[in-house]
Protein backbone atom coordinates (compact mmCIF):
# COMPACT_ATOMS: atom_id res chain seq x y z
CA UNK A 1 0.00 0.00 0.00
CA UNK A 2 2.75 2.24 0.92
CA UNK A 3 4.89 1.54 -2.13
CA UNK A 4 1.92 2.49 -3.92
CA UNK A 5 1.68 5.68 -2.82
CA UNK A 6 5.55 6.28 -2.96
CA UNK A 7 5.47 5.21 -6.84
CA UNK A 8 2.42 7.02 -7.61
CA UNK A 9 4.15 10.42 -7.04
CA UNK A 10 7.35 8.75 -9.35
CA UNK A 11 5.56 8.04 -12.42
CA UNK A 12 3.39 10.67 -13.04
CA UNK A 13 2.72 10.63 -16.70
CA UNK A 14 0.90 7.17 -16.97
CA UNK A 15 -2.87 6.17 -16.00
CA UNK A 16 -3.93 4.62 -12.55
CA UNK A 17 -4.46 1.33 -13.94
CA UNK A 18 -1.19 0.80 -15.15
CA UNK A 19 0.54 2.54 -12.35
CA UNK A 20 -1.38 -0.33 -10.02
CA UNK A 21 -0.68 -3.33 -12.05
CA UNK A 22 3.33 -2.33 -11.81
CA UNK A 23 3.05 -1.28 -8.04
CA UNK A 24 1.20 -4.70 -7.32
CA UNK A 25 4.43 -6.51 -9.45
CA UNK A 26 6.85 -4.59 -7.99
CA UNK A 27 5.52 -5.18 -4.27
CA UNK A 28 5.31 -9.16 -4.55
CA UNK A 29 8.40 -9.40 -6.28
CA UNK A 30 12.04 -9.32 -5.17
CA UNK A 31 14.19 -6.27 -5.44
CA UNK A 32 15.64 -5.62 -8.53
CA UNK A 33 19.32 -6.69 -8.43
CA UNK A 34 20.82 -3.16 -9.98
CA UNK A 35 19.50 -1.60 -6.42
CA UNK A 36 20.24 -3.86 -4.19
CA UNK A 37 20.17 -2.93 0.11
CA UNK A 38 23.83 -4.23 0.14
CA UNK A 39 26.46 -3.79 -2.12
CA UNK A 40 28.67 -7.03 -1.91
CA UNK A 41 31.23 -8.10 -4.62
CA UNK A 42 30.71 -11.29 -7.00
CA UNK A 43 32.67 -14.21 -6.35
CA UNK A 44 32.39 -17.02 -8.73
CA UNK A 45 30.51 -14.71 -11.39
CA UNK A 46 27.76 -15.04 -8.92
CA UNK A 47 26.67 -11.28 -7.89
CA UNK A 48 25.88 -11.66 -4.08
CA UNK A 49 24.42 -8.64 -3.70
CA UNK A 50 21.78 -8.45 -0.59
CA UNK A 51 18.68 -7.97 -2.05
CA UNK A 52 15.38 -7.52 -0.29
CA UNK A 53 14.75 -11.33 -0.12
CA UNK A 54 18.02 -12.19 1.02
CA UNK A 55 17.14 -9.65 3.22
CA UNK A 56 13.88 -11.22 4.59
CA UNK A 57 15.77 -14.61 4.75
CA UNK A 58 18.56 -13.08 7.21
CA UNK A 59 15.89 -11.69 9.21
CA UNK A 60 13.75 -15.10 9.23
CA UNK A 61 17.15 -17.08 10.51
CA UNK A 62 17.12 -14.31 13.09
CA UNK A 63 14.12 -14.48 14.27
CA UNK A 64 14.40 -18.20 14.39
CA UNK A 65 16.74 -18.71 16.75
CA UNK A 66 15.95 -16.25 19.01
CA UNK A 67 12.21 -18.06 19.10
CA UNK A 68 13.27 -21.76 18.57
CA UNK A 69 17.23 -22.70 19.16
CA UNK A 70 17.50 -20.24 22.37
CA UNK A 71 15.13 -21.95 24.28
CA UNK A 72 15.96 -25.31 23.09
CA UNK A 73 19.50 -24.91 24.32
CA UNK A 74 18.08 -23.78 27.18
CA UNK A 75 15.22 -26.60 27.39
CA UNK A 76 18.69 -28.98 26.92
CA UNK A 77 20.95 -27.73 28.96
CA UNK A 78 18.53 -27.59 32.33
CA UNK A 79 18.12 -31.21 34.53
CA UNK A 80 14.73 -31.85 34.93
CA UNK A 81 11.97 -32.76 31.79
CA UNK A 82 9.82 -29.87 31.92
CA UNK A 83 9.66 -27.41 29.92
CA UNK A 84 9.04 -23.57 30.76
CA UNK A 85 8.10 -20.73 28.53
CA UNK A 86 8.00 -20.94 25.13
CA UNK A 87 9.70 -23.72 25.46
CA UNK A 88 6.24 -25.49 26.02
CA UNK A 89 4.99 -23.89 22.70
CA UNK A 90 7.22 -25.60 20.60
CA UNK A 91 7.45 -29.19 22.51
CA UNK A 92 3.84 -29.43 21.60
CA UNK A 93 4.42 -28.34 17.58
CA UNK A 94 7.16 -30.99 17.72
CA UNK A 95 5.06 -33.51 19.12
CA UNK A 96 2.62 -32.54 16.73
CA UNK A 97 4.37 -32.85 13.51
CA UNK A 98 6.56 -36.27 14.67
CA UNK A 99 2.81 -38.27 16.09
CA UNK A 100 0.54 -36.83 13.02
CA UNK A 101 2.89 -35.87 10.59
CA UNK A 102 6.42 -37.91 10.23
CA UNK A 103 4.94 -41.11 12.08
CA UNK A 104 2.22 -42.15 9.89
CA UNK A 105 4.01 -41.65 6.77
CA UNK A 106 7.64 -42.98 6.79
CA UNK A 107 6.75 -45.08 9.61
CA UNK A 108 8.49 -45.94 13.31
CA UNK A 109 11.79 -47.26 12.33
CA UNK A 110 12.89 -43.54 10.67
CA UNK A 111 11.04 -41.78 12.26
CA UNK A 112 14.12 -39.87 14.19
CA UNK A 113 16.04 -39.89 11.53
CA UNK A 114 13.52 -37.49 9.74
CA UNK A 115 11.54 -35.13 12.33
CA UNK A 116 14.61 -32.92 12.67
CA UNK A 117 14.34 -31.91 8.64
CA UNK A 118 10.37 -31.42 8.71
CA UNK A 119 10.92 -29.68 11.86
CA UNK A 120 13.30 -27.31 10.53
CA UNK A 121 10.92 -27.05 6.86
CA UNK A 122 7.70 -26.24 9.14
CA UNK A 123 9.49 -23.74 11.58
CA UNK A 124 11.35 -22.03 8.75
CA UNK A 125 8.50 -21.75 6.24
CA UNK A 126 6.18 -20.63 9.26
CA UNK A 127 8.20 -18.02 9.89
CA UNK A 128 8.87 -16.72 6.61
CA UNK A 129 5.69 -17.06 5.81
CA UNK A 130 4.69 -15.29 8.83
CA UNK A 131 7.27 -12.47 8.24
CA UNK A 132 5.25 -11.17 5.07
CA UNK A 133 2.18 -10.97 6.96
CA UNK A 134 3.85 -7.79 8.87
CA UNK A 135 4.31 -4.59 6.78
CA UNK A 136 6.88 -3.37 9.13
CA UNK A 137 8.88 -1.98 6.09
CA UNK A 138 5.88 -0.49 4.85
CA UNK A 139 5.47 1.60 8.20
CA UNK A 140 8.87 2.52 8.24
CA UNK A 141 8.42 3.93 4.76
CA UNK A 142 5.89 6.16 5.57
CA UNK A 143 7.74 7.59 8.37
CA UNK A 144 10.85 7.84 6.41
CA UNK A 145 8.32 10.16 3.92
CA UNK A 146 6.31 11.94 5.93
CA UNK A 147 8.15 12.37 8.88
CA UNK A 148 11.50 12.50 7.80
CA UNK A 149 10.60 14.08 4.01
CA UNK A 150 12.84 11.37 2.45
CA UNK A 151 11.65 11.75 -1.20
CA UNK A 152 10.72 8.95 -3.55
CA UNK A 153 13.29 9.56 -6.29
CA UNK A 154 16.50 9.53 -3.39
CA UNK A 155 17.58 5.71 -4.71
CA UNK A 156 20.66 5.75 -2.47
CA UNK A 157 18.70 6.55 0.75
CA UNK A 158 18.50 3.30 2.72
CA UNK A 159 15.15 2.78 3.65
CA UNK A 160 13.86 3.81 0.15
CA UNK A 161 15.86 0.91 -0.99
CA UNK A 162 13.82 -1.38 2.06
CA UNK A 163 10.65 -0.43 -0.23
CA UNK A 164 12.22 -1.69 -3.56
CA UNK A 165 10.18 -5.17 -3.92
CA UNK A 166 8.03 -7.52 -1.51
CA UNK A 167 9.11 -9.21 2.13
CA UNK A 168 8.09 -12.73 1.56
CA UNK A 169 11.01 -14.89 1.23
CA UNK A 170 8.83 -17.55 0.22
CA UNK A 171 6.57 -15.91 -2.16
CA UNK A 172 10.37 -16.06 -4.42
CA UNK A 173 10.50 -18.96 -6.60
CA UNK A 174 14.07 -19.34 -5.79
CA UNK A 175 13.69 -19.71 -2.20
CA UNK A 176 11.37 -22.42 -2.52
CA UNK A 177 13.44 -24.41 -5.43
CA UNK A 178 16.02 -24.29 -3.04
CA UNK A 179 13.54 -26.00 -0.46
CA UNK A 180 12.03 -28.58 -2.81
CA UNK A 181 15.46 -29.62 -4.06
CA UNK A 182 16.45 -30.51 -0.21
CA UNK A 183 13.20 -32.24 -0.43
CA UNK A 184 14.34 -33.98 -3.40
CA UNK A 185 17.51 -35.17 -2.08
CA UNK A 186 15.95 -35.97 0.61
CA UNK A 187 13.93 -38.56 -0.85
CA UNK A 188 16.86 -39.87 -2.55
CA UNK A 189 18.95 -40.06 0.55
CA UNK A 190 15.85 -41.65 2.15
CA UNK A 191 15.68 -44.49 -0.27
CA UNK A 192 19.11 -45.26 -0.71
CA UNK A 193 19.25 -45.50 3.39
CA UNK A 194 16.56 -48.13 3.56
CA UNK A 195 17.28 -50.14 0.62
CA UNK A 196 20.87 -49.41 -0.72
CA UNK A 197 21.19 -47.07 -3.73
CA UNK A 198 20.89 -49.74 -6.79
CA UNK A 199 17.39 -51.63 -4.90
CA UNK A 200 15.62 -47.42 -4.63
CA UNK A 201 16.25 -46.75 -7.89
CA UNK A 202 14.92 -50.25 -9.02
CA UNK A 203 11.80 -49.70 -6.36
CA UNK A 204 10.78 -46.58 -8.23
CA UNK A 205 8.46 -48.95 -11.23
CA UNK A 206 7.09 -52.46 -9.37
CA UNK A 207 8.68 -55.39 -10.59
CA UNK A 208 7.43 -58.29 -12.74
CA UNK A 209 5.28 -56.76 -14.80
CA UNK A 210 5.62 -57.52 -18.62
CA UNK A 211 7.96 -55.83 -20.31
CA UNK A 212 6.47 -53.31 -22.55
CA UNK A 213 4.74 -51.88 -19.72
CA UNK A 214 8.25 -50.78 -18.53
CA UNK A 215 8.73 -48.61 -21.48
CA UNK A 216 5.70 -46.45 -20.60
CA UNK A 217 6.24 -46.79 -16.83
CA UNK A 218 9.97 -46.03 -16.75
CA UNK A 219 9.71 -42.24 -18.25
CA UNK A 220 6.07 -41.50 -16.01
CA UNK A 221 8.39 -42.25 -12.88
CA UNK A 222 11.43 -40.49 -13.82
CA UNK A 223 8.89 -37.50 -14.97
CA UNK A 224 7.05 -38.07 -11.28
CA UNK A 225 10.45 -37.54 -9.49
CA UNK A 226 10.75 -34.20 -10.32
CA UNK A 227 7.46 -32.90 -10.85
CA UNK A 228 6.60 -33.51 -6.72
CA UNK A 229 9.74 -30.87 -6.33
CA UNK A 230 8.48 -28.71 -8.88
CA UNK A 231 4.68 -28.63 -7.52
CA UNK A 232 6.20 -28.25 -3.94
CA UNK A 233 8.11 -24.77 -5.79
CA UNK A 234 4.68 -23.80 -7.41
CA UNK A 235 2.54 -24.83 -4.55
CA UNK A 236 4.07 -22.61 -1.99
CA UNK A 237 5.39 -19.72 -3.90
CA UNK A 238 2.46 -18.95 -5.64
CA UNK A 239 0.50 -19.68 -2.62
CA UNK A 240 2.12 -16.92 -0.76
CA UNK A 241 2.44 -14.21 -3.57
CA UNK A 242 -1.65 -14.90 -4.60
CA UNK A 243 -2.63 -13.63 -1.28
CA UNK A 244 -0.63 -10.47 -1.47
CA UNK A 245 -1.69 -9.75 -5.26
CA UNK A 246 -5.34 -10.38 -3.48
CA UNK A 247 -4.64 -7.60 -0.92
CA UNK A 248 -3.10 -4.95 -3.33
CA UNK A 249 -5.38 -5.68 -5.88
CA UNK A 250 -8.44 -4.94 -2.99
CA UNK A 251 -6.50 -1.83 -1.89
CA UNK A 252 -5.96 -0.68 -4.94
CA UNK A 253 -9.55 -0.11 -6.12
CA UNK A 254 -9.62 2.53 -3.69
CA UNK A 255 -7.12 4.62 -6.34
CA UNK A 256 -8.94 3.10 -9.42
CA UNK A 257 -12.85 4.09 -8.42
CA UNK A 258 -11.14 7.82 -7.35
CA UNK A 259 -9.32 7.79 -10.78
CA UNK A 260 -12.70 6.74 -12.46
CA UNK A 261 -15.01 9.10 -11.36
CA UNK A 262 -12.52 11.84 -10.63
CA UNK A 263 -13.34 12.26 -6.83
CA UNK A 264 -11.69 11.75 -3.75
CA UNK A 265 -14.89 10.79 -2.21
CA UNK A 266 -15.70 7.78 -4.71
CA UNK A 267 -12.47 6.25 -3.65
CA UNK A 268 -13.37 7.04 0.00
CA UNK A 269 -16.66 5.47 -0.58
CA UNK A 270 -14.62 2.14 -1.85
CA UNK A 271 -12.46 2.17 0.96
CA UNK A 272 -15.59 2.09 3.34
CA UNK A 273 -15.98 -1.87 1.43
CA UNK A 274 -12.35 -2.52 0.47
CA UNK A 275 -10.65 -2.21 3.62
CA UNK A 276 -12.74 -3.90 5.70
CA UNK A 277 -12.24 -6.96 3.08
CA UNK A 278 -9.13 -6.75 2.44
CA UNK A 279 -8.62 -7.31 6.57
CA UNK A 280 -10.78 -10.53 6.43
CA UNK A 281 -8.52 -11.60 3.15
CA UNK A 282 -5.60 -10.70 5.26
CA UNK A 283 -7.24 -13.00 8.19
CA UNK A 284 -7.63 -15.97 5.62
CA UNK A 285 -3.75 -15.09 4.95
CA UNK A 286 -3.05 -16.16 8.32
CA UNK A 287 -4.68 -19.53 7.68
CA UNK A 288 -2.77 -20.00 4.65
CA UNK A 289 0.36 -19.52 6.30
CA UNK A 290 0.37 -21.74 8.68
CA UNK A 291 -1.47 -24.13 6.40
CA UNK A 292 0.98 -24.02 3.42
CA UNK A 293 4.37 -24.78 6.05
CA UNK A 294 1.85 -27.89 7.09
CA UNK A 295 1.24 -28.50 3.63
CA UNK A 296 5.05 -28.73 2.87
CA UNK A 297 6.21 -30.74 5.88
CA UNK A 298 3.52 -33.32 5.30
CA UNK A 299 4.24 -33.93 1.82
CA UNK A 300 7.80 -33.89 2.30
CA UNK A 301 7.07 -36.81 4.85
CA UNK A 302 4.64 -38.45 2.92
CA UNK A 303 7.18 -38.11 -0.17
CA UNK A 304 9.78 -39.35 1.85
CA UNK A 305 7.85 -41.97 3.02
CA UNK A 306 6.71 -43.31 -0.36
CA UNK A 307 10.64 -43.96 -0.76
CA UNK A 308 11.22 -45.48 2.29
CA UNK A 309 7.50 -48.40 2.41
CA UNK A 310 7.28 -49.09 -0.79
CA UNK A 311 4.18 -50.04 -1.84
CA UNK A 312 3.98 -52.64 -4.64
CA UNK B 1 -6.82 -12.23 -31.76
CA UNK B 2 -4.47 -11.64 -28.39
CA UNK B 3 -4.16 -15.26 -26.63
CA UNK B 4 -4.39 -13.49 -23.50
CA UNK B 5 -7.87 -12.25 -23.78
CA UNK B 6 -8.98 -15.92 -22.73
CA UNK B 7 -6.80 -15.83 -19.60
CA UNK B 8 -9.67 -14.70 -17.16
CA UNK B 9 -11.77 -17.14 -18.78
CA UNK B 10 -8.98 -20.01 -18.22
CA UNK B 11 -8.53 -18.47 -14.42
CA UNK B 12 -12.29 -18.57 -14.17
CA UNK B 13 -12.54 -22.85 -15.59
CA UNK B 14 -9.49 -23.05 -13.07
CA UNK B 15 -11.48 -21.66 -9.96
CA UNK B 16 -14.80 -23.72 -10.88
CA UNK B 17 -12.36 -26.97 -11.58
CA UNK B 18 -10.82 -26.63 -7.91
CA UNK B 19 -13.89 -25.38 -5.92
CA UNK B 20 -16.13 -28.24 -7.43
CA UNK B 21 -13.21 -30.92 -6.35
CA UNK B 22 -13.21 -29.03 -3.25
CA UNK B 23 -16.86 -29.13 -2.45
CA UNK B 24 -16.77 -33.06 -3.29
CA UNK B 25 -14.19 -33.40 -0.60
CA UNK B 26 -15.66 -31.59 1.89
CA UNK B 27 -19.44 -32.78 1.46
CA UNK B 28 -18.04 -36.45 1.38
CA UNK B 29 -16.14 -35.48 4.53
CA UNK B 30 -18.90 -34.08 6.36
CA UNK B 31 -21.26 -37.15 5.30
CA UNK B 32 -18.84 -39.19 6.73
CA UNK B 33 -18.03 -37.74 9.85
CA UNK B 34 -21.78 -37.26 10.66
CA UNK B 35 -22.25 -41.13 9.75
CA UNK B 36 -18.74 -41.63 12.50
CA UNK B 37 -18.08 -38.82 14.41
CA UNK B 38 -15.53 -41.24 16.56
CA UNK B 39 -13.35 -41.56 12.98
CA UNK B 40 -13.07 -37.75 12.46
CA UNK B 41 -9.79 -37.30 13.09
CA UNK B 42 -8.58 -40.57 10.88
CA UNK B 43 -11.26 -38.69 8.24
CA UNK B 44 -9.28 -35.44 8.38
CA UNK B 45 -6.24 -37.07 7.74
CA UNK B 46 -7.65 -38.95 4.93
CA UNK B 47 -8.89 -36.25 2.77
CA UNK B 48 -5.72 -33.45 4.19
CA UNK B 49 -3.62 -35.38 1.41
CA UNK B 50 -5.73 -35.24 -1.64
CA UNK B 51 -7.14 -32.29 -1.08
CA UNK B 52 -3.52 -30.05 -0.49
CA UNK B 53 -2.55 -32.30 -4.05
CA UNK B 54 -5.91 -31.07 -5.85
CA UNK B 55 -4.60 -27.74 -4.24
CA UNK B 56 -1.60 -27.66 -6.21
CA UNK B 57 -2.65 -28.89 -9.61
CA UNK B 58 -5.11 -25.66 -9.27
CA UNK B 59 -2.14 -23.79 -8.29
CA UNK B 60 0.10 -24.91 -11.04
CA UNK B 61 -2.59 -24.21 -13.95
CA UNK B 62 -3.18 -20.41 -12.63
CA UNK B 63 1.00 -20.22 -12.71
CA UNK B 64 1.05 -21.38 -16.28
CA UNK B 65 -2.00 -19.80 -17.26
CA UNK B 66 -0.54 -16.37 -15.70
CA UNK B 67 3.18 -17.10 -17.43
CA UNK B 68 1.27 -17.41 -20.52
CA UNK B 69 -0.18 -13.71 -20.02
CA UNK B 70 3.56 -12.65 -19.04
CA UNK B 71 5.71 -14.30 -21.53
Amino acid sequence: MKTMILSDEKNTGSSVMDRVGENIIHHVSNSDITHPIVHLPQIFGVDMSVTKHVLMLWITAFLLSIAIIIPVRAYLKQNNFIPSGIANAIESITQFIRDSIVAPNVGPKWVNTWTPLMLTFFFFILFANGIGMVPIFDVIGVINRFVLNVPYEADHNFINGLLHGGVTATGNFNVTAALAIITFFSIMIAGTKAHGFINHWKNLVPSGLAWPIYIILIPIELMGLLVKPFALTMRLAANMTGGHIALLALLSLTAIFAEMFHSAAAGIGVALISVPMAAAISGLEIIVVIVQAYVFTLLTAVFVGMAINVHH
Amino acid sequence: MEATIFMPIGFGLIVIGASLGIGKFASAAAESIARQPEAADKITGAINLPLFLLEGVAILAEVFTFLMLIL
